[in-house]
């Protein structure tokens, strides 16, 4: 990485101990917290909450966004496979998500040792940090938990709109630009509190709310003149 | 079809982050949703009210519990719940027991044993259909016995009615009947049906569905019949029953769970009469597309009112919100509604709609609506009054025996009198009836009526019944086209 000019605050705080590197991923968090906020009451997004939005995001600057993706998808297709099989075998919750790890890493290690061999388009595993395979993996546990409880078509639905949300996060931090800018205006985290603290606020309509109530919702401009 | 869509404007809808900080936050606090979340302590709750719920078997609360359940204590057809389940997730419904097994029957057709119900209880026990993760508790309670009227519209399962109050007023109300799509469930995202009910009256009006086409939110096809049943039925026009009761029901438990907001669900049991299901303290959105109207502005309504009891709640919300009924059902059906008593005009025979005259020309009077009758009856009276007396007097010149011995007799009497059509205008035929027990004949006049803001030009037969309580009896001949609501006089 280039030597980067940091604006004094900033310099200030990595003299005093807290790694470049470090610093950039934890300006991330409520940067990737706000958009989940900003999806969920601006837009109508369910996602799987701000933790695991966050965690992906992040992951997703690590291995970057094609492995990421790829690995998530994984993960997903392993996931519904075994829920699926195993549900027809009578057997306690917990169990049933243990085997579903246990069958997952078999999965993954046989697609490391492809991805290895044939390359397959993706970079070789050994420059990846293991944490973030390890984050995207967890993603399973999030996906199932939903799964259970709702519908396959709104699970589906809860899990592309937290991919969305991830990859969106992980093309702010992945801008060089962006993430220098954010690292020497460190004030905008006081930005995104006031932002988050007018959303909190805001009692409109959800973009999917206006959608849903379409039907019945009449334009000012077609309704009669009152007389 | 076209539906007459009524106008709402944005601010009217109620989006969920208005639902959420407007309502339920403030008027919901934290004791009375997880009373809500609770079922068997709702149950309590509302027993002490004197409110019926269906009437519990079991509740498991541990494994060791399940371990001790005496199986053959239970009756053939019962329902398993999660106490905090949402969204009618793990409730199964058994219809009935296999004779000399323990295998119970779904409404499906399909079994289960006992070690697929052991299996699912634990499943309960470990909170997987509970909201978070907690440990649950299981309820075993009565099945309901589907209400003959609602079970003709249901595939499978028990329809219920959802009504949500605010501030000791109902505000707004929905029927949901279980679909093949639903497994019998009632719950909109399960695919059940949704048809809005006028407050004022207890009567459907829109029915919708969700669309499962739509891939990114929830959207709704409005739909007229039922759609998987082996007859299809119109959904629009259904009187629930006791539909006062309910109301009062409703209102009753809003008081009773402290939920300022909330939303009561209710199934009407054959013999028991309405019970309540559930209370909802997040109730959802989709009620206002099954309206057709928006809940914003009648919670706005209802605010702040002052409200002095139950009677007065229902009172307030049949005067704010009932009554648009009529209007729709024309919309949906293309009919009107009528009172069984209806204010109405009968014209002079001198009358016409083109003409202006300085006398007045027409009566208003009540109508009685029998659809007993096919053709209208005027009383002899009221025919001498609007210009009709010489067409009597020529009917009269015909010296018709006050009765006849048979209806063969009658017709050979206006078949030698038809001629008496040709003379008088007014008169457009001879009618044989038997009024009183006695075979006569009678004429039939042309009348102009104005019915429901609608002139009509109607054959009545004249009537010399001593007693006529109403001057003008409208048969099924003229009440085509119409809905007659009976709860209504005037």
């Amino acid at each position: 990485m280039e030597a980067l000019i940091l604006s004094e605050s900033t310099q200030w705080i990595v003299n005093h101990g807290i790694p470049l590197q470090m610093l950039e991923i934890l300006v991330m968090i409520p940067i990737i917290a706000t958009l989940v906020s900003i999806a969920r009451y601006l837009v109508g997004f369910k996602t799987f909450g701000i933790y695991a939005s966050i965690i992906l995001g992040i992951s997703y600057s690590f291995t970057g966004l094609r492995y990421g993706l790829t690995l998530t998808i994984l993960v997903i297709l392993t996931t519904l496979l075994s829920h699926n099989i195993l549900k027809k075998i009578r057997m306690h919750y917990i169990t049933r998500i243990a085997i579903n790890y246990c069958l997952l890493i078999l999965v993954l290690i046989g697609f490391f040792i492809l991805v290895n061999e044939f390359g397959l388009g993706l970079e070789n595993i050994e420059n990846i940090n293991p944490l973030a395979i390890v984050s995207i993996t967890a993603l399973s546990d999030f996906f199932i938990k939903i799964y259970v409880k709702k519908s396959f078509k709104n699970t589906l639905r809860a899990l592309l709109e937290t991919l969305l949300v991830a990859t969106f996060g992980w093309f702010i931090i992945t801008r060089d630009n962006a993430s220098t800018f954010l690292l020497n205006n460190l004030w905008l985290i006081a930005l995104l509190v006031a932002i988050n603290l007018s959303i909190g606020q805001f009692k409109g309509l959800r973009l999917f709310d206006s959608s849903r109530f379409k039907s019945i919702i009449t334009k000012k401009d077609e309704l009669p003149d009152q007389k | 079809m076209s539906y007459l869509i009524k106008n709402n404007t944005k601010d009217e809808i109620l989006g969920l982050n208005r639902r959420n900080q407007e309502y339920i936050r403030p008027y919901n606090s934290r004791s009375a949703k997880s009373l809500a979340d609770d079922k068997i302590w709702t149950k309590k709750i509302l027993a002490k009210n004197g409110i019926q719920t269906p009437e519990v078997f079991k509740i498991i609360r541990s494994k060791q519990q399940l371990n001790h359940l005496d199986w053959s204590s239970l009756p053939k057809s019962f329902v398993i719940k999660p106490n905090k389940g949402t969204g009618g997730h793990g409730i199964l419904v058994f219809y009935g027991k296999k004779k000399g097994l323990e295998e119970w029957i779904r409404p499906s057709g399909k079994t289960m044993t006992k070690k697929d119900l052991i299996l699912h209880i634990e499943n309960i026990l470990e909170g997987r259909f509970s909201m978070g993760d907690r440990k649950d508790s299981a309820i075993i309670e009565a099945r309901i016995q589907n209400d003959p009227l609602l079970k003709k519209y249901s595939y499978r399962g028990v329809p219920d009615i959802r009504i949500i109050v605010f501030n000791g007023v109902p505000v707004m109300a929905m029927l949901r009947f279980p679909t093949k799509r639903s497994d019998g469930k009632a719950n909109l995202h399960a695919g059940a049906i949704c048809t809005g009910i006028d407050i004022g009256t207890g009567i459907t009006t829109y029915s919708m569905l969700g669309n499962y086409t739509s891939p990114i939110s929830d959207t709704y096809i409005l739909v007229d019949t039922t759609s998987d049943l082996e007859e299809n039925l119109p959904l629009s026009g259904i009187q629930i029953p006791n539909w006062d009761d309910i109301l009062e029901i409703a209102v009753k438990c809003q008081e009773a769970s402290n939920l300022g907001y909330a939303g009561i669900d209710i199934a009407l049991d054959a013999e028991k009469g309405p019970m309540v299901f559930e209370l909802n303290a997040r109730p959802g959105l989709g009620i206002q597309v099954a309206n057709q109207a928006g809940l914003r502005r009648r919670l706005e309504r209802v605010k702040g009112l002052k409200v002095k009891g139950i009677k007065h709640g229902i009172r307030l919300a049949k005067e704010l919100f009932g009554g648009e009924i009529e209007d729709e059902i024309e919309a949906i059906s293309g009919r009107q509604v009528v009172s069984i008593v209806e204010e109405i005009k009968v014209y002079h025979k001198d009358w016409s709609p083109n003409v202006k005259k300085k006398k007045k020309l027409f009566e208003v009077l009540k109508a009685y609506m029998d659809t007993g009758f096919q053709t209208s009856r005027i009383d002899k009276g009221l025919a001498n009054r609007i210009g009709l007396d010489e067409s009597l007097n020529s009917f009269y010149k015909l010296d018709a025996p006050s009765s006849f011995e048979s209806f063969t007799e009658a017709q050979e009497f206006i078949e030698k009198n038809d001629s008496i059509l040709s003379t008088d205008e007014n008169i457009v035929r001879l009618a044989k009836l038997l009024e009183d027990g006695k075979i006569r004949v009678r004429p039939v006049l042309k009348v102009n009526i104005k019915i429901s803001k609608e002139v009509k030009n109607v054959e009545m037969i004249v009537s010399t019944r001593q007693e006529m309580t109403y001057p003008v009896v409208l048969g099924r001949e003229d009440l085509k086209g119409y809905l007659i609501d009976t709860t209504k006089t005037f």
